[in-house]
């Protein structure tokens, strides 16, 4: 049989074409293999239903002072950030452990960009996942908060933003997976990560609700593009507020991919001396 | 005709942080750190002809899986020269992808929860083939390796065995022309083994796919390969056909007798014992003085077998062997 020639070999628009097609191919593989695994699915939608029952109490109980949303809005906000939040796929530890029990022998000698291939897989994965996650939080969201948020055209708007946040959120998680190469371990990285989301994001209260000084701070890192920009449009139709977000939220994808390029490129050159 | 493999000269020198324990320890590897240089192989030289299926032996540590890291192309050796396909791995990584199939023993390349014919769509567009021609391959090998009721289960539901099969498949779907085995009949029965072993050895055959095979079974080395290439320490201590090594090295075997008496006796020339349990006898043969049928006829003779084994002896020792007849100058 004769070989196809290597992709480097062959024109710009032929290899961009190939390398969309394995792309493509690997989300969908990895959207299926999603599918194929209900439990977890199933397991996601019940952390939800159990975050949007809880909170739906709180805030009916604790007064939240001027200028805070209605508890109707809050928990449309909560259910748009924990809905991208519970949709991503732990891109790190995969990498992690690629490193760590040097599968990466088998994944580096394909003829395919390794770290290009495992975005792409979770890119599939973390579109089943919202897919999954948006009708659960949907209908627990309306039944608890007693009807959609003041202007439901918000919520058209918060959907494809979060989209944008959990590519966001896919291509950072690669980011931190791929430093295994020289810390081995990423859960400490992940873990101040994660919790600065949680905090500066506004995971479960708008920013608007913070103290100014924090608000501002938080409105410097990638997390309140992330998590406030969604949910915030999720309960006030905001056009221009939404077009910022969605601005901020691909100038942050870019930054990071471009970082993932060059983390990838740096980890390469260590593997090259030091070994998968 | 180009060679498969070329490599001369080649080494391989990790730098390793010396770890020492306690505060203090910590504090030093921080501020002061030491290192030390570890020669993980050391001025390995040897060739391989197209359509050769070549074992690459040895203990833990004795360089094999970086050997074979630097010929994939996933590391820079530190000195020397390789050419893999004519090409130079660490330069021609991506163009090398496309003409080498891995097998990994103890990873897995197949999606659990899909059954194997998902990944195998997933590998086509990763080889960018046309799929007509994926098509026929794929079905040629699924015929091949007997996997057509296994290859539309989900991979979780597979064996040990059934999986290595689905895997071998999925790093021959590309038509390699040369194909890495590392341990690849880790963890398996004999059963199995023998089958991977036998799939393994007429796919080269008859696509005249080269084979480098590492392994710490000298069954793998004595049914599936021509020649062997044993490391020790990252140098390369013999390189000779395996009928060589048989005569030279692997003229023992180990029988284990699980009898219904409790005690045994098997006495026969060549035959030594080497365990003595109730109901249990473990015997050394020396197969160029007795033969194994000759042992097990004597001991189905002596007793009533509930069970029997013939095992290879252990790599480790038969490497023993020869590093002990290196160091000595002549063969034992």
């Amino acid at each position: 049989m004769t070989r196809a020639p290597a992709l480097d070999e062959r024109p710009l628009g032929a290899r961009h074409s190939s390398r969309t097609r394995v792309y493509l191919a690997a989300a969908t593989i990895a959207a299926r293999h999603a599918w194929a695994n209900p439990v977890e699915i199933i397991g996601r939608g019940v952390f939800l239903g159990l975050l949007l029952v809880v909170f739906s109490g709180l805030w009916r109980a604790v007064p939240l002072g001027e200028g805070a949303p209605d508890a109707r809005g809050l928990l449309w906000y909560l259910a748009i950030t924990e809905w991208v939040i519970l949709s991503l796929p732990l891109v790190h530890l995969d990498l992690e452990r690629d490193v760590r029990t040097g599968d990466l022998a088998y994944l580096l000698p394909r003829p395919v960009s390794y770290v290009g291939v495992r975005v792409a897989e979770h890119l599939g994965t973390l579109a089943v996942r919202m897919a999954t996650l948006a009708p659960v939080a949907a209908v627990l969201a309306t039944l608890l908060a007693g009807g959609l948020p003041g202007d439901p055209r918000g919520l058209l708007l918060a959907v494809p933003l979060g989209v944008m946040a959990g590519v966001l959120g896919v291509i950072t998680y690669a980011s931190i997976g791929l430093t295994a190469v020289w810390l081995q371990d990423v859960t400490p990285v992940y873990f101040v990560w994660q919790k600065s989301a949680f905090v500066l994001g506004g995971l479960i209260l708008p920013l608007h609700l913070y103290p100014a000084w924090l608000a501002a701070i938080a409105r410097w890192t990638p997390f309140a593009a992330l998590l406030h920009g969604p949910g915030r449009t999720a309960f006030g139709f905001d056009p221009a507020g939404a077009a910022t977000t969605a601005g901020l939220l691909a100038s942050w994808t870019a930054l990071f991919a471009y970082a993932l390029h060059r983390i990838h490129r740096a980890a390469l050159r260590i593997l090259d001396v030091n070994g998968g | 005709m180009e060679p498969a493999v070329e490599v001369e000269g080649l080494s391989k020198t990790y730098r390793v942080r010396i770890r020492t324990a306690g505060f203090s320890g910590a504090l030093r590897r921080v501020f002061a750190p030491r290192t030390e240089d570890v020669a993980a192989v050391a001025g390995v030289t040897f060739r391989i002809e197209a359509g050769e299926r070549v074992a690459f032996v040895g203990p833990n540590g004795a360089g094999k899986s970086t050997t074979l890291k630097i010929l994939s192309g996933i590391l820079h050796p530190t000195a020397g020269t390789a050419r893999v396909l004519g090409l130079v791995p660490w330069e021609d990584r991506r163009a090398l992808g496309y003409r080498i199939g891995t097998v990994f023993g103890q990873r897995s390349q197949l999606w659990w929860h899909l059954p194997a014919l998902d990944t195998y769509a997933l590998l086509r567009h990763v080889y960018d083939q046309d799929p007509v021609v994926h098509r026929e391959r794929r079905d040629r090998l699924i015929e091949t390796f007997r996997i057509g009721a296994i290859v539309t289960k989900p991979v979780r539901s597979l064996s040990l065995g059934e999986r290595m099969r689905c895997e071998l498949v999925a790093s021959l779907l590309h038509a390699p022309s040369l194909l890495f085995l590392d341990e690849p009949t880790i963890g398996l029965d004999v059963t199995a083994k023998a089958v991977i072993r036998d799939f393994v050895r007429e796919r080269s055959v008859k696509d005249g796919c080269t084979l480098l095979f590492t392994s710490h079974d000298t069954g793998d080395m004595e049914r599936v390969c021509d020649r062997v290439l044993v490391v020790h320490r990252g140098r390369l201590l013999i390189d000779e056909p395996v009928a060589a090594l048989r005569r030279r090295y692997i003229r023992r075997k180990v029988v284990t007798l699980a009898t219904v008496e409790t005690d045994v006796t098997v006495e026969l020339p060549g035959v030594t014992v080497r365990e003595r349990a109730p109901h249990r006898l473990v015997l050394e043969v020396d197969t160029s003085v007795a033969p194994v049928e000759a042992v097990v006829a004597a001991a189905l003779a002596a007793s009533r077998l509930e069970d029997l084994t013939v095992e290879d002896p252990p790599m480790e020792e038969i490497v023993a062997a020869i590093y002990a007849s290196a160091e000595k100058g002549a063969p034992s």
